[in-house]
Order: C-alpha cells, then sequence, then structure tokens
C-alpha cells in the first residue's frame, strides 16, 4: 500500500491531475465532499487531502509514503524527506516586496511581515541584516500600507495583487514550484513503485 | 528469581540483544560514570548530533553537562588510558548502552533518548572496519525483529574532495541529502556527485569492504544520501533503516577528525548508535 498526501486546494487538484493522467486515479477525489481519504484498491493506493503546511509533517513521520508539497512550506518547514521531483506546477516565485516608495534605512531594525518566518529569518540571516519578524497568516499587503511592517516576504505568482496595493518586489528569494517529496524510510522498502510514480509523472 | 520471567517492553529486550551480540564480538561496555563538565563539548560541537546541551551548575560551581552524546566521552577515556597497557593490534573496542539529552529536530524541548552503539579506536585496519559495518547489520538484524532492514553506505570523504572547491556547499549538502537532483542541477552541483546519487556507484575502496559483507549483500545499499555532516564523518557513513520505522534507526560511520581534534593524530575511528526508542515504532500496514 502506497499512501499519498496531497495539498488541499488548487494546487493540490493540480497535482491531482497530473496523477490522474499518468493513470493514478481515485475516483470522486475532486467532487466536493467532506471525505478526505480516497483508496484505490486496484492500484493499493491510497490518497488523502490534508492541509497544505501539515503535507510534510505526514511524509516526515510515515503517515504517507509520498506527497506533494509547495517549495515554499518545504524551505519553510525544512524536513528530513527525500525531494524526488519537481512537479512543475504551480511556478511562482519568493520574494520580498514593499511600498513603491520604500526607502530602507539600514540603521533601523527591519520590520517584516511574513507567513514564512524561517524563510525571511535565513534570508536576512545570509546578508547580516537584522529583522522583527511580524507572522501573520495572510492579507499580508496590508502590513506595509497600514505600516505594520517595511516590507514582506511573500509568495508572488503574477504581482496583480502587488500592484493593486501600490507595492513592488525589491528582492527575489526564491523560485517555487510543487515537489514530490517521500518519506526516507519508505523509499526504501517501496522505492520501486515510488520510482515508477515518478517515472510516469515526469 | 528467575530473570527470564521478566516481562521486557521491545526497547528493553532490543538492548540486551544489542549487548549480547557486542559482547560476543569482544567489545568491552562503557558506563558514562558521571557528568562531563560543559566546557568538554563547547569546543567539540562539530560532533554533537544536536547543539544543544543541557546543562546545570555543580556544587562547586562548575557548569556541567548531562551527557549530549556518548562518542566523546568514550574518545576521551581512550586518551586517558594512554601509555597504559593496550590491546597487542593497538585497537580498542567499546560498546554502551546509555541515555542522552538532546532536542530533536523540530521538537520544542529536550527529550531522553535511548543509546546503545560501538565505538571502534585506534590503529584501524580495513578489517576492523567491515566488522563495525557487520556489527551494524547485525544489530539492524536483531533490533528489526523479522522486520526487512537495509543499510545505506556511502563514502563521505568522497563528497568532501568533490566539493571541496564549491561555493554553496551547504545547499548541495542539503540537496544530497534530499536526493534532489533538480536542485543539484540549479546549483551548478559537480557532475560527478549528481552521477553518484543517480547511480548508487562507488569507489573501489568501498567496493573492497562491500564485498567482504558477503552474508548481507541484498541488505547494503550505496547511498549517497547518507551523507549529510562532513564535519563529523570523513569516510565511510552509514544509516540503517526498518521497514514500518519512519526514520533511520542507526547511524555510524568514520570519525578520524575528533580523535585529532582531540590529539591523537595517528588515530582513527568508526562507531554508530542504534536509537533504541524507535524499536517500537508502529508498523505501516
Amino acid at each position: 500500500m502506497i499512501n499519498i498526501a496531497l495539498p488541499k486546494g488548487r494546487l493540490g487538484e493540480k497535482v491531482y491531475k497530473l496523477f490522474a493522467s499518468a493513470g493514478y486515479e481515485f475516483p470522486g477525489i475532486l467532487d466536493k465532499g467532506r471525505r478526505l481519504v480516497f483508496e484505490n484498491e486496484k492500484l493499493n493506493m491510497r490518497c488523502f487531502w490534508v492541509k497544505p503546511f501539515d503535507v510534510p509533517v505526514y511524509v516526515e513521520r510515515g503517515t504517507a509514503d509520498i506527497g506533494a508539497a509547495g517549495k515554499d512550506i518545504l524551505l519553510e518547514r525544512n524536513p528530513d524527506v527525500y525531494e524526488l521531483l519537481d512537479l512543475k506546477a504551480g511556478f511562482c516565485r519568493m520574494a520580498v516586496a514593499a511600498k513603491n516608495d520604500f526607502h530602507e534605512d539600514s540603521e533601523k531594525i527591519l520590520r517584516v511581515a511574513t507567513e514564512f518566518p524561517n524563510i525571511a529569518r535565513n534570508y536576512y540571516a545570509g546578508l547580516g541584516r537584522e529583522i522583527d519578524v511580524i507572522p501573520l497568516r495572510g492579507s499580508l499587503e496590508l502590513a506595509p500600507v497600514l505600516g505594520l511592517s517595511d516590507v514582506i516576504v511573500d509568495i508572488v505568482e503574477t504581482g496583480t495583487t502587488l500592484r493593486e496595493n501600490n507595492l513592488s518586489v525589491i528582492n527575489f528569494i526564491a523560485d517555487l514550484s510543487a515537489r514530490l517529496i517521500a518519506n526516507k524510510s519508505a523509499y526504501k522498502f517501496k522505492g520501486e513503485i515510488i520510482n515508477e510514480i515518478i517515472k510516469k509523472l515526469s | 528469581m528467575n530473570l527470564l520471567n521478566l516481562k521486557l517492553r521491545p526497547e528493553e529486550r532490543a538492548a540486551l540483544n544489542l549487548r549480547n551480540l557486542y559482547e560476543a564480538c569482544g567489545y568491552s561496555f562503557y558506563r558514562m560514570s558521571r557528568f562531563e563538565e560543559y566546557d568538554f563539548y563547547a569546543d567539540k560541537k562539530d560532533f554533537l548530533t544536536s547543539k544543544r546541551i543541557l546543562t546545570f551548575t555543580d556544587i562547586n560551581g562548575k557548569l556541567m553537562a548531562l551527557r549530549p552524546d556518548v562518542t566523546l566521552s568514550i574518545i576521551k577515556h581512550v586518551r586517558l588510558q594512554d601509555g597504559q597497557v593496550k590491546n597487542s593490534d593497538g585497537v580498542q573496542k567499546f560498546y554502551y548502552d546509555e541515555k542522552v539529552y538532546r532536542v530533536p529536530k523540530n521538537a520544542d524541548s529536550f527529550r531522553e533518548i535511548s543509546q546503545a552503539g560501538v565505538e571502534c579506536v585506534g590503529r584501524l585496519s580495513d578489517e576492523n572496519i567491515c566488522e563495525v559495518l557487520e556489527l551494524a547489520l547485525k544489530s539492524l538484524e536483531t533490533v528489526a525483529d523479522g522486520r526487512n532492514f537495509v543499510l545505506d553506505i556511502a563514502n563521505a570523504g568522497l563528497i568532501a574532495e568533490l566539493l571541496d572547491e564549491s561555493k554553496n556547499k551547504s545547499e548541495i549538502l542539503k540537496c544530497i541529502a534530499a536526493k534532489n537532483i533538480h536542485g543539484l542541477k540549479t546549483l551548478n552541483a559537480p557532475e560527478k556527485i549528481i552521477n553518484l546519487l543517480e547511480s548508487g556507484e562507488f569507489d573501489e575502496e568501498t567496493a573492497k569492504i562491500i564485498n567482504s559483507l558477503k552474508n548481507y549483500k541484498d541488505k547494503i545499499k550505496i547511498d549517497y544520501s547518507a551523507v549529510s555532516n562532513l564535519n563529523y564523518y570523513n569516510g565511510l557513513v552509514f544509516r540503517g533503516f526498518i521497514e514500518g520505522v519512519p526514520e533511520s534507526i542507526l547511524s555510524g560511520g568514520q570519525y578520524d577528525g575528533l580523535l585529532k581534534l582531540m590529539g591523537k593524530k595517528n588515530s582513527r575511528a568508526v562507531g554508530f548508535a542504534v536509537y533504541l526508542d524507535l524499536v517500537r515504532s508502529e508498523k505501516n500496514d
């Protein structure tokens, strides 16, 4: 039995379609309902939806043998798993953005609002810049507009939301996309099946 | 009183079986009888799995550490015996069964962790290293108790050589540990490293060692993702897995650098630890 953790939401649905077109189908999985676990007995596989942030947890602890997670979440959580394939879905960037007229005062501690405190800390630690992380759970654009923070560290897809709020990207941090991850131990013992899945997905 | 009638927990039984195994192979029991001073660990942090150390102040005002590790103490112990009667072949073999105190990765507090393991120190020959590898395989077999198991082996020295000139070493190492080929390509990592990860090929030295372990041939895999910390291991590294246990239950390798750091220039060391708390992990499906 292979257990697969997929992230609930748009990215997860994209990834599921990749699985489906590779021959790994789980009937009913895209229906709007409350069911979370779907089994395909013929394939001997089970697929379940979890919160995107939780996919690495399920995989690292072996509840799921493999999973699909955004690179943003992998960078933030730094799980001890194998990252076996770039699924080339959900392309976007991790970037620093600020108000269009922002001028950095290097004498002051930089206030950084973000949903990704570890990514922000690592990035600025690499620059030797002292920061004050302001952890938020969404609507990041509001923070610099209202003066809660100087900059934000966030995912940028098209940049439309930033533009509409008079913000722009000032630094690039990383390219993001969905990745296929595997539990290290599971890969030792179910490696053949996992490799077959990878071959069909790539 | 018949001790054999005692009902042992699986990890207790595993620990006793391992002690029995190590004893039979001529390893002598090492007991950490006291706490080490904090300073002892402070300048050897490269050789600690977790950098956090639980400390307390002793009655004489000295800052002491609750053991984060057993290996360091064993190596220190070996040094204290210098000049005294040694084995004729100049190799000393120890095994231990201790609790250590660490903050596991992603955990938010110190944990007590049960560890059993062996250390083989001195003028090591290839045979000594093979013996320790075989002992690692036998340990896995003992602890697996019928479940499937595998020992990943890699040559950390080879990776260190290939990475010598690279700028983003730590990022490349992270990708190696994650088998992240696409990441290595983006980082412009040496082609040879990508080949090693993909093919599981090995160098002559490693091949010789593996060939000598014929009985376990199908349990050994060359897997360079076992290399994660070049500061600690300099030669062979290995990591053991048991089916159904979600993380590696055995980890070890050659760590000559520590002996150099502790002033034993001509000595080498190899050893491993078994994480006994994982013995009881739930079986997956």
